[in-house]
């Protein structure tokens, strides 16, 4: 293949591309800018996708509610062990959580029941927090916070303890045991991760009693069957599944894109026109020199290999530009403003950075997408010059 | 040399056709000098690129170098032409924007030769023309006299043993049209062959012409 490149020819071709100059200028920025778009859409799009998944997959499989009057009301625990006695369910975890507000500051914390000593926290538990003393936490009543609680904790005096009102009116002091890591902060910012008694007083709940209720199935494939079982059996639970999650996110992001695709669609298209004016329409002084070299000695293959060369290094050099500017735009500035179109997503989820991911397959869409339809644009025009008669140079 | 044999070439303009040849046979000599005369319209470019192969005849056989070129595919007949033919234009038609140089050795470039060996030949066909020194330059920076000899220096770069000349004083003044017959006088000693179509009348008594040809509507007189 390379040895078949007539390298005169390609000079020649790169000779005439700057020779075009602003014609080539202009093509190359908006053929860019074209790619850039695409590519910054494409990867969002899959980073989200990818975001989205690992979402879903810490999510329960199925949380367990209880409404009474319309209302999400206390489950009691003694359903649990009903609950684990059906064919399929692996794990049945009740939860208690809620929110606990903090007069001086006019704020909500949440509040989040752990054993501390359960296994799913443990180690999860140490990950996300700067200091962790588990000993403070069990024993001597103790609390992670996120990095808003303690700040707004220590500016109401409260340095290393805080002092809970239960509805009782009774005081109800925790230590603060460690602070969860700031990558993690925009989740974890109002979290107050409590022992599960230290919940139970600070809610006033009933120790028979759960927020909710969370189940782990042997087979996923089951999960229907095991949710229409749990809702016969108790007809006051309302049974949300990761699929329902799985399909609620999904609607939103696919709406938001397919809007978004469909008004993109638009723009490429209209690019594309521009871009095949101005790339295809042969001036007559193009026209004349296809006919002049043709007169020259030149076969209409030579003529098309040079067109070939000039479009291919044009498509080539927007396509690794608008590319690379992708790349910066997406994954280094987090897309600012593209990424907005997409806030629908973000508002389930507390922002969150754009996980990198780079899709060979995304890449491949894309060069086809660009250089080949570009090359075959600007080439046809110029075989269909080159086939013309070159009597045009004789008048 | 060349030979025509019966060749007509028609070109359909809407519904009717225009009968830009007809039934011209003719025959040219090596070495040969040869005049094509005839007002505007009487088919003399045309001949000339039926003979370049750069067209086919409707009808009728064009012989070159013993190559029947009417019936040429496409890529061959640019082959011959670049192997065998120079062309000279109406107005030069160099390519703007290309240097003396980069102009003089432009037949050449797809022939897949070292761009030293090109440079070497266009040198020495500068150097015949006394533009050697303007290699450089732009060549629309060039006076109209160096534009013309450029264009030479191009027609020559594959020693051709044929030359056509379409209309070569149509854009000169007086000094350049006689600096020109010049230049094809040359080339006349050197035994290249010549077919110049023109309507200029400084070439019809010129002593080393042959032979004059005249058109009228597409037909020799
Ligand atoms: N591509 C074409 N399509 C249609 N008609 C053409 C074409 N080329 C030439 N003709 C017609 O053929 C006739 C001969 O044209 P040609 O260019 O050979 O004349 P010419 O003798 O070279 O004239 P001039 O001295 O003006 O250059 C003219 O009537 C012209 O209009
Ligand atoms: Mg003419």
């Amino acid at each position: 293949m390379l040895a078949n490149v007539n390298v005169l020819l390609l000079d020649y071709a790169l000779g005439s591309l700057k020779r075009q100059g602003g014609k080539s200028v202009f093509i190359l920025i908006v053929l860019s800018l074209l790619i850039f778009l695409l590519a910054s859409v494409l990867m969002i799009a899959d980073a989200i996708k990818l975001e989205l998944n690992t979402t879903l997959k810490t999510l329960p499989q199925i949380t367990l509610q209880r409404f009474v009057a319309g209302k999400q009301t206390n489950v009691s625990l003694s359903r649990v062990d009903t609950i684990l006695a059906f064919n399929g369910v692996e794990r049945v975890m009740p939860r208690v959580w809620g929110y606990y507000y903090f007069k001086p500051a006019g704020v909500n914390f949440s509040i989040v029941g752990v054993d501390a000593y359960e296994e799913p926290y443990k180690k999860r538990l140490s990950e996300l927090t700067r200091t962790f003393d588990l000993l403070t936490l069990e024993k001597e009543g103790g609390m992670i916070v996120g990095e808003g609680v303690k700040n707004v904790l220590q500016e109401n005096y409260y340095s290393d303890f805080f002092n809970f009102i239960t509805p009782k009116g009774e005081r109800y002091p925790l230590k603060i045991a460690g602070v969860f890591h700031s990558d993690i902060a925009l989740e974890s910012n109002d979290l107050m991760l409590v022992p599960k008694q230290a919940a139970y007083a600070i809610f006033g709940m009933s120790p028979e009693e759960a927020t909710d209720i969370v189940v782990h199935v042997n087979n996923p494939v089951e999960i229907p069957t095991i949710v229409q079982k749990i809702t016969e059996r108790y007809p006051d639970l309302r049974a949300i599944t990761q699929d329902d999650l799985r399909i609620s996110y999904q609607n939103i992001f696919d709406y938001k894109s397919g809007f978004f695709l469909s008004l993109f669609i638009v723009c490429v298209f209209a690019f594309f026109i521009v871009i095949y004016d101005k790339a295809s329409a042969l001036s007559s002084e193009e026209r004349r020199e296809i006919g002049i070299l043709k007169a020259l000695g030149w076969r209409m293959s030579d003529i098309v290999h040079v067109k070939f060369y000039e479009s291919f290094v044009m498509a080539f050099s927007a396509f690794i530009t608008g590319f690379c500017a992708a790349l910066f735009f997406v994954y280094v500035l987090q897309a600012p403003l593209l990424r907005s179109v997409f806030i629908g997503y973000s508002e389930l989820k507390p922002p969150f950075r754009l996980p990198f991911s780079v899709d060979v397959k995304m890449i491949v869409l894309l060069f086809f997408l660009s250089v080949p339809v570009y090359i075959a644009a600007t080439l046809i025009p110029a075989w269909k010059a080159a086939c013309l008669d070159a009597d045009e140079v004789m008048r | 040399m060349i030979r025509l044999h019966h060749v007509y070439k028609r070109f359909a303009q809407g519904d009717e056709a225009i009968e830009a040849l007809s039934d011209v046979s003719l025959e040219i000599a090596q070495g040969e000098c040869v005049v094509l005369r005839g007002a505007s319209g009487s088919g003399k470019s045309t001949l000339l690129s039926l003979i370049a192969g750069l067209a086919q005849p409707s009808s009728g056989e064009i012989r070159v170098l013993d190559r029947e070129i009417s019936k040429l595919p496409e890529h061959l007949s640019a082959l011959f032409r670049r192997a065998h033919i120079g062309f000279i234009f109406q107005k030069f038609h160099l390519i703007p924007g290309l240097n003396v140089e980069e102009n003089v050795i432009a037949p050449l470039i797809p022939a897949n030769l070292p761009l030293h060996v090109l440079q070497e030949k266009a040198r020495a066909k500068m150097e015949a023309l006394c533009i050697a020194s303007k290699a450089k330059r732009d060549v629309r920076r060039l006076s109209g006299g160096e534009q013309q000899r450029v264009a030479i220096a191009r027609a020559l770069i594959n020693d051709p043993v044929l030359i056509l000349a379409d209309e070569p004083t149509a854009n000169l003044d007086a000094k350049l049209s006689t600096e020109l017959i010049e230049h094809l006088y040359m080339l006349k000693q050197s035994g290249v062959t010549l077919l110049i179509a023109t309507h200029d009348p400084l070439f019809f008594d010129l002593a080393f012409v042959d032979r004059i040809i005249e058109l009228k509507n597409g037909r020799i007189v």
